[in-house]
């Protein structure tokens, strides 16, 4: 009963926040840009670097693949809540939001998705016609694809989860986005965005492999190309299993105490 | 004139920065975060030279100078364009913005020089100690003619910067929820973390003479590194020039469509 009234109650603020925010469909395209200019640096570099030969197994070709399926992940595990979220615990407009009989991140998980749906629009055509412009060679592996979706959906949730964390550092400090600029610069190194992970030299790659910035967008990418295979697969499907449980305990823990607080100070 | 502007501009800043130090908690987590960005973006760098010998035609020596300059100017622009730009775009929206027209100085001047977000220093010291490090490692010859130079060509970078972010900025006026701004612009300015000469030509073209960043980061960087000034050295003056005086001509006619917020 209560958990069909939560779904029926996020439906509907996803119904809401859709219509809203397809107004503002240029604006929110202009964001959604993010996801794919700075993958397109990075495709030029390293398809300029690798030339004929390969780097830890990627070709020219792979650098390219991987950075067309990167512009896609990167936009579906996108987390929007410092923008979001954070300004709202600074300014009190949470405070409406609190006596509502749905706990407010619903409203942000709907705000989420409702962005990436919008941008969608725009997107897929931009993925669309660079996958025919640059035309990289595919050798499909149906176990990675497969297993693509549900490591697709812990990224995004890890994503979603951690980027809640950091807006709701809001509630004892008002810049939370200096600490946001901090995760999202380790995730360009570590998360596979400067490059693969498996490119990385030995101890960066070590880090990545334990850190969670990996598992936020690259991870899901490896899998899907087959780049990680046997052991590795399976290990790195449960660290991020773990880091989905650490992300969502770490939510609940700093929700608790930050609403307190948020009480105490009487915004 | 110009006398007065300074004044005021010196008073803005000063309570800026009084601003800035009763948050000393936050000054402090600033500065970490300039460290650990500029970390990563060296790392970055450096991955990628694991890998090759140039980039472009560029060593990492040189590479690495070109990054300080692009953070110097990042946090040159975070620090003193950035917080006036777009505490323009908030007000338009709000109707506030009729205030600032009522004060009896250009408004040009208050939309351009009165926020300062002074925390941006680290990452301006940072750059600039980047770009030194750099170049001690390459060993290049300063000579006065050639620190002029740069010096010069930096100026004309920046001005080009706050030509553009001006231009965007009156879109404010026609576009009232014109998108935040620092997006727009950081999103075509990461390009700039590059040399120029990375780029497929297409991009190069677009970069050059569209969304000029390759006269912000990459010409100065080339004065500064010894290596070949392009050709492109003596055309950043012209349209320094010329975008300023196009976007300050766009502001003026934006300003005169402003019809403020409740009408």
């Amino acid at each position: 009963m209560i958990r069909s009234r939560t779904l029926a109650g996020f439906s509907s603020l996803l119904r809401a926040e859709l219509a809203d925010l397809f107004q503002y469909r240029i604006e929110m395209f202009l964001y959604g840009l993010w996801q794919v200019v700075n993958p397109i640096i990075y495709l030029v570099i390293w398809s300029t670097v690798v030339g004929g030969g390969d780097i830890a197994g990627y070709t020219r070709d792979d650098f390219i693949l991987y950075y067309l399926v990167f512009m896609a992940v990167s936009h579906l595990t996108l987390a929007i809540e410092v923008y979001t979220m954070a300004p709202s615990i600074q300014s009190g407009r949470l405070s409406p939001h609190l006596l509502r009989p749905l706990h407010p991140f619903w409203r942000a998980g709907a705000l989420n998705i409702a962005y990436k749906a919008v941008n969608l629009m725009f997107l897929i055509p931009i993925w669309v016609g660079l996958a025919l412009i640059l035309r990289p060679a595919v050798d499909p592996d149906w176990l990675g694809i497969a297993l693509f979706v549900p490591s697709m959906v812990m990224a995004a949730l890890i994503s979603f989860l951690i980027g809640s964390c950091f807006a709701m550092f809001a509630f004892w400090t008002t810049r939370s986005m200096s600490f946001w600029d901090i995760w999202m610069s380790l995730t360009l190194l570590l998360g596979g965005q400067v490059a693969p992970v498996a490119v990385l030299p030995g101890f960066l790659q070590q880090a990545a492999v334990v850190l969670p910035m990996r598992y936020t967008v690259g991870f899901p990418i490896e899998v899907a190309l087959g780049r990680v295979q046997g052991a590795e697969l399976v290990g790195g499907l449960a660290i991020q299993a773990g880091w989905t449980v650490a992300a969502a305990a770490a939510f609940v823990l700093l929700w608790r105490s930050g609403v307190k607080r948020y009480g105490a100070v009487g915004a | 004139m110009i006398g007065r502007l300074a004044r005021i501009a010196g008073a803005y800043f000063r309570s800026a920065l009084q601003e800035e130090f009763a948050y000393r908690g936050d000054l402090f987590g600033n500065v970490i975060r300039s460290v650990l960005n500029l970390g990563t973006a060296i790392g970055g760098v450096v991955v990628i030279f694991t890998h090759t010998e140039t980039l472009g035609g560029w060593t990492l020596g040189q590479t690495l100078s070109l990054l300080g300059i692009f953070v110097f100017v990042n946090g040159f622009v975070a620090m003193f364009m950035s917080p006036s730009l777009n505490r323009v775009v908030e007000e338009v929206r709000e109707g506030t913005f009729d205030y600032v027209l009522m004060k009896p100085v250009p408004a040009l001047f208050l939309a351009s020089a009165r926020r300062f977000a002074v925390w941006h220093v680290s990452d301006i010291v940072l750059g600039a100690i980047v770009l030194g490090v750099a170049l001690a490692g390459l060993d290049v010859r300063a000579s006065g003619w050639g620190v002029l130079l740069f010096v010069a060509l930096l100026a004309c970078g920046v001005a080009i910067v706050y030509a553009i972010w001006l231009a965007l900025t009156t879109l404010v006026f026609w576009f009232v929820r014109v998108a935040n701004v620092t997006m727009i612009f950081n999103l075509f300015f990461q390009t700039g973390r590059y040399p120029i000469e990375v780029y497929p030509f297409w991009l190069r073209q677009l970069l050059t003479f569209v969304f000029p960043v390759a006269f912000v980061t990459t010409v100065p960087a080339q004065a500064v590194t010894g290596r070949d000034p392009s050709w492109l050295v003596w055309v950043a003056p012209v349209i320094a020039v010329v975008t300023l005086l196009a976007a300050t001509r766009f502001w003026h006619f934006g300003l005169s469509r402003y019809t403020s917020a409740s009408s």
